[in-house]
């Protein structure tokens, strides 16, 4: 059912305070960028007077959702941003970078690969050439960044070989793509802790890729298809009281905010009441004295990043609090986006961007002698890999190492 | 002292003056039409904007029916750029009389007024911010007419065949000699210099204020103003012309223009026309019915309120107000009065403007000796900016820039901010962000002799028209446009004195509206101007 809220109203609530621009990482670096109050809430007013018109730096917009975070009035600048480019490319779709349905739609060929016999380390040792020959630049890639290797086994796999206690206490993970395919260990380690604290985990092989590639590739029809599968799901598990739980901030964030935002339908929001993000949800069983506690002992000095995707989601810093209370020596980097905004670093034309706006978070990184890296998103910590020579971890593995060494 | 003459002039830049020179000019009759402000200073932009097809009037008044689908349709085609061809719904949620379709369906059609069934989907479809109560829609040709550019682009055609104009020029005395009117005294607005003009014919087209100007000639002329409140929302809540399919009354038609949309309106009879005055108990009142149409309209954001006074003609015994005739009168004081040299036309409505001028020239032209036909239906008002002009121009312009710009400026202006534009990279600069206003085009209108504060320059461009009401764009064209103005008002002679005349016009329309997101806004105006800039010289302490 079509809710009556919708994010394109909220261009109302603009009163042109220009902080979302302060806010916005790429108006920072490259100027070219018109920034967020223009082409969101303002030009949301101008379509009538020439649809077939549009603002070309719209496809600078990184969907970081900084401005979103920024705006005193909830507009929800970064979703008018995405429903605009949708539009256009809809109807414009020569005006695609070649490299867009390929960044957009990472998920098939993962599914492929899975399909073929030897068909992922295949792939692995084709990017390895590819990377050596140049390839990637030529497909419109950043030939600079080292592309994500798939795992030689998938999560989805590996999952069914994980031995659980059965329990009344159940979640079901959303692992995401990129936990799946290229960083299955992440959903090991939550496995692990979700069993520390007497949950068993349960999948569901029905989900589908949170679709925030494809909003940002234009291609929101595919989105929404996406969308409806995925909240069908949730609505089914809610119904047996059974919350979803996600790793990676930015596949959260799409099914708590996103959907709504872009596709305004009440089942969306409905669906969004049973999803959690994993470190959101573990606080939740701390506040109410259910956590497992733990004391982590390690002589490191850690770093926090903390993604846009969280923060967009309003919920503080719980991975960062949680870690910390847990003993654990870490700081908060709070130093902005990372630059990498998902696909978005991918892509030849923005890396430069991309690499200018994380280097505050790279200074903050090297200013110290940090033993690795926390962050809750996979794309972060390819940026940070790449900008720095430190490594990065997904909080929930500190969290699982801890419980096993106590 | 006599410092100019012509055979004709037209006191009023209204739609009815604008028009009547336009018919004038086209007859090759000398004619001067001279406005007390700036052009549109009344009615004819303190309105509701819409084209009418007529369908509001087929039951009560089927002639003025016909007239307004007959001038629908030539408006159309002769002021593309004025007219948005929106087409119109007449709507009926639940509770309307639905005894009130079949008259007003048999109206249409004998009117000659297409109209067109849609079923409850195809109009949620078509209008989704439409009330869920809605029971039946049709479809029929209403519009949207932007008064401003309407009545500009009238003179700009005049001028063409002679005709002039002066703004800021009030007509103050009328001289008149063995019942003869031979000259009038006017005053600069301005410069506050007075002097005369000659003439054989007085025409007296001051809307309402034809009751004031009649009586500088020592005539009665019963012109009662209407006054009508209309709020002006952020954006288009509907793509529609839409109207409540009922007896007319207050608050029944909502009307998209450009980037918002405007909900009227009501009908208080007043004693001055000056008298633009809004409050907020009319807005609730209109609020109250307009929610009645679209339901969620309360979490929209109201922009402004603004009134303006219908030139409603009164016979002398009938009735005033909502149920005054909308038709017009022309009076000729030589026939009634014993004056000669004198005309006056009275009341009608903008979208016939052209009609009461052809009407009004008939009988004017052949007391000249003039017996050309009227021609103002047969030419475009001016000519078109070509799409070709228009895609070459893009790469100068802002996005969804070149279409505005288009409209607004007419083809020769256009062509000198492109050239601007292209020449000069700075002024590429979007001054009004809301409203999409480039440096250059405010330049452009500000050189003009007709402009003389922001203000003038603001109706000319729509520049702190849009969302944040003058907030940004006040001190960025008063910096820019205030030293190009050739001559200046008193209290406008610098960009600073300019810049807050310009907001505080701005904030009367914002004052009775102030709850809510539009209270947020002019918090924000309030923190910026006084707190930051502190305009007003305020000290500490
Ligand atoms: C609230 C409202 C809503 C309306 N909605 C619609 C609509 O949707 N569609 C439609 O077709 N019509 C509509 N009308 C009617 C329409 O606006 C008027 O009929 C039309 O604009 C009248 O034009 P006018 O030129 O006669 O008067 P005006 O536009 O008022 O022009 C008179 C001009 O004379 C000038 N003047 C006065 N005294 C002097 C002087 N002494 N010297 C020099 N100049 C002087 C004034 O400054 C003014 O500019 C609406 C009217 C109102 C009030
Ligand atoms: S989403 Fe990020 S890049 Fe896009 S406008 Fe907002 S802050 Fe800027
Ligand atoms: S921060 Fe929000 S209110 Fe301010 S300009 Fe940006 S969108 Fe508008």
């Amino acid at each position: 059912m079509e809710l009556e809220e919708r994010a394109r109203d909220s261009a109302d609530n603009c009163i042109a305070c220009t902080s979302c621009i302060v806010a916005c990482p790429v108006t920072k670096a490259n100027p070219e960028y018109k920034g967020p109050k223009l082409v969101g809430p303002a030009h949301s007013r101008m379509h009538f007077s020439d649809p077939s018109d549009y603002e070309d730096t719209l496809m600078l917009c990184s969907n970081c959702k900084n401005c979103d975070i920024t705006c005193p009035n909830g507009v929800s600048v970064s979703t008018l941003n995405m429903l605009e480019r949708g539009r256009y490319l809809k109807a414009h779709p020569e005006a695609h970078k070649p490299e867009d349905k390929m960044l957009s739609h990472g998920f098939e060929m993962a599914d492929m690969l899975n399909k073929i016999p030897f068909g992922k380390s295949l792939a692995n040792l084709g990017m390895s050439i590819g990377e050596a020959l140049g390839v990637m630049g030529a497909m419109g890639m950043a030939p600079e960044r080292k592309t994500p290797r798939y795992a030689s086994v998938y999560f989805r796999d590996l999952f069914k070989t994980i031995k659980q206690p059965s329990s009344d206490k159940k979640v079901l993970f959303f692992p995401g793509c990129y936990i799946d395919t290229n960083e299955p260990w992440v959903g090991t380690a939550f496995v692990q802790v979700m069993n520390e604290n007497g949950y068993e985990v349960l999948m569901d092989n029905r989900f589908v890729c949170c679709g925030s590639p494809l909003v940002v590739g234009g291609y929101l029809d595919e989105a929404r298809q996406h969308a409806d599968t995925n909240v069908a799901i949730i609505q089914e598990y809610a119904q047996k009281g059974i919350p979803v739980v996600a790793c990676c901030t930015s596949c959260s964030l799409m099914l708590k905010n996103e959907y709504t935002e872009l596709f305004a339908q009440s089942e969306m929001k409905e669906a969004a009441k049973n999803v959690w993000d994993a470190f959101e949800f573990l606080t939740m069983l701390a506040e109410e004295g259910k956590l497992k506690k733990v004391n982590i002992k390690s002589d490191h000095k850690f770093i926090y990043h903390a993604p846009c995707h969280l923060r967009a989601q309003g919920m503080g810093l719980p991975a960062f609090d949680l870690l910390k209370a847990a003993g654990l020596n870490v700081v908060n980097a709070d130093a902005g986006c990372c630059g990498m905004s998902g696909s978005y670093g991918f892509h030849k034309d923005n890396y430069e961007t991309s690499m200018k706006i994380g280097q505050a978070l790279f200074d903050a990184i090297n200013a110290d002698n940090y033993h690795k890296v926390i962050c809750d998103c996979g794309t972060c910590r390819m940026q940070i890999q790449h900008g720095t020579d430190v490594k990065a971890v997904h909080p929930i593995e500190i969290l699982a190492k801890a419980y096993k060494k106590a | 002292m006599v410092k100019d003459k012509a055979t004709v002039v037209v006191v009023g830049g209204g739609a009815t003056g604008v028009g009547i020179l336009r018919d004038l000019s086209m007859r090759g009759i000398d004619a001067l039409l001279i406005e007390k402000l700036d052009m549109v200073n009344g009615a004819s932009s303190r309105y509701h904007g819409l084209l009418h097809s007529g369908a509001r009037y087929a039951v009560k008044d089927q002639e003025a029916a016909k007239e307004c689908i007959k001038e629908n349709t030539i408006l159309r085609r002769i002021g593309k750029s004025c007219v948005e061809a929106t087409t119109g719904m007449f709507v009926q949620v639940e509770g309307d009389d639905p005894d009130f379709v079949d008259p007003w369906l048999k109206g249409c059609a004998e009117s000659g007024i297409s109209t067109r069934e849609l079923s409850k989907e195809e109009a949620l479809r078509l209008e989704p911010n439409l009330s869920r109560k809605l029971k039946v829609a049709y479809e029929v040709p209403d519009g949207a007419i932007d008064g401003f550019r309407m009545s500009w682009q009238n003179l700009q055609s005049a001028a063409r065949y002679g005709g002039r104009y002066k703004t800021y020029t009030e007509l103050i005395k009328v001289n008149i000699e063995n019942a003869t009117v031979k000259s009038i005294t006017v005053r600069d607005n301005v410069t506050k210099e007075e002097y005369d003009i000659e003439c054989e014919i007085l025409v007296n087209a001051a809307g309402p204020w034809a009751g004031k100007v009649a009586e500088l000639a020592g005539l009665e002329c019963n012109v009662s103003p209407s006054k009508g409140t209309l709020i002006a929302f952020n954006q288009r809540i509907t793509n529609h012309v839409v109207n409540r399919l009922r007896k007319p009354s207050n608050g029944d038609i909502f009307v998209p223009h450009g980037s918002i949309t405007i909900l009227g309106t009501s009908s208080i009879t007043i004693p001055d026309p000056e008298d633009t005055s809004t409050s907020w108990e009319e807005v609730e009142e209109l609020m109250k019915t307009g929610v009645g149409v679209f339901e969620h309209l309360r979490d929209y954001r109201i922009l402004r309120v603004f009134a303006g006074s219908r030139p409603l003609y009164v016979p002398k015994g009938a009735e005033g107000g909502r149920n005054a005739s909308r038709g017009f009168v022309t009076i000729d004081h030589e026939k009634e009065d014993g004056l000669k040299g004198m005309m006056t036309i009275c009341g009608g409505k903008f979208t016939t403007y052209r009609l009461m001028a052809e009407k009004f020239c008939d009988v004017l032209a052949p007391k000249l000796h003039n017996t050309a036909k009227c021609r103002t239906a047969e030419e475009d008002l001016v000519p078109e900016v070509s799409e070709a002009e228009k895609k070459a121009a893009r790469q100068y312009f802002p996005s969804y820039g070149v279409n505005l710009a288009a409209t607004r400026l007419g083809v020769e202006k256009f062509g000198d901010v492109v050239k601007t534009l292209k020449e000069q990279p700075e002024t590429r600069e979007v001054l009004c962000e809301c409203e999409n206003v480039t440096m250059a085009e405010i330049q452009r209108i500000a050189a003009e002799p007709t402009s003389h504060c922001v203000a003038d320059v603001r109706r000319r461009t729509r520049l702190g028209m849009g969302t944040c009401q003058g907030n940004y764009c006040a001190i960025r064209s008063a910096a820019v446009a205030n030293k190009l103005f050739k001559n200046k008002f008193e209290g406008c002679s610098d960009s600073l004195s300019d810049m807050k005349n310009f907001l505080q016009a701005r904030w009367k329309g914002i004052t009775p509206v102030m709850a809510g997101k539009t209270l947020r806004e002019a918090e924000m105006t309030r923190g910026m101007y006084e707190l930051l800039f502190n305009v007003n010289g305020g000290r500490r302490g």
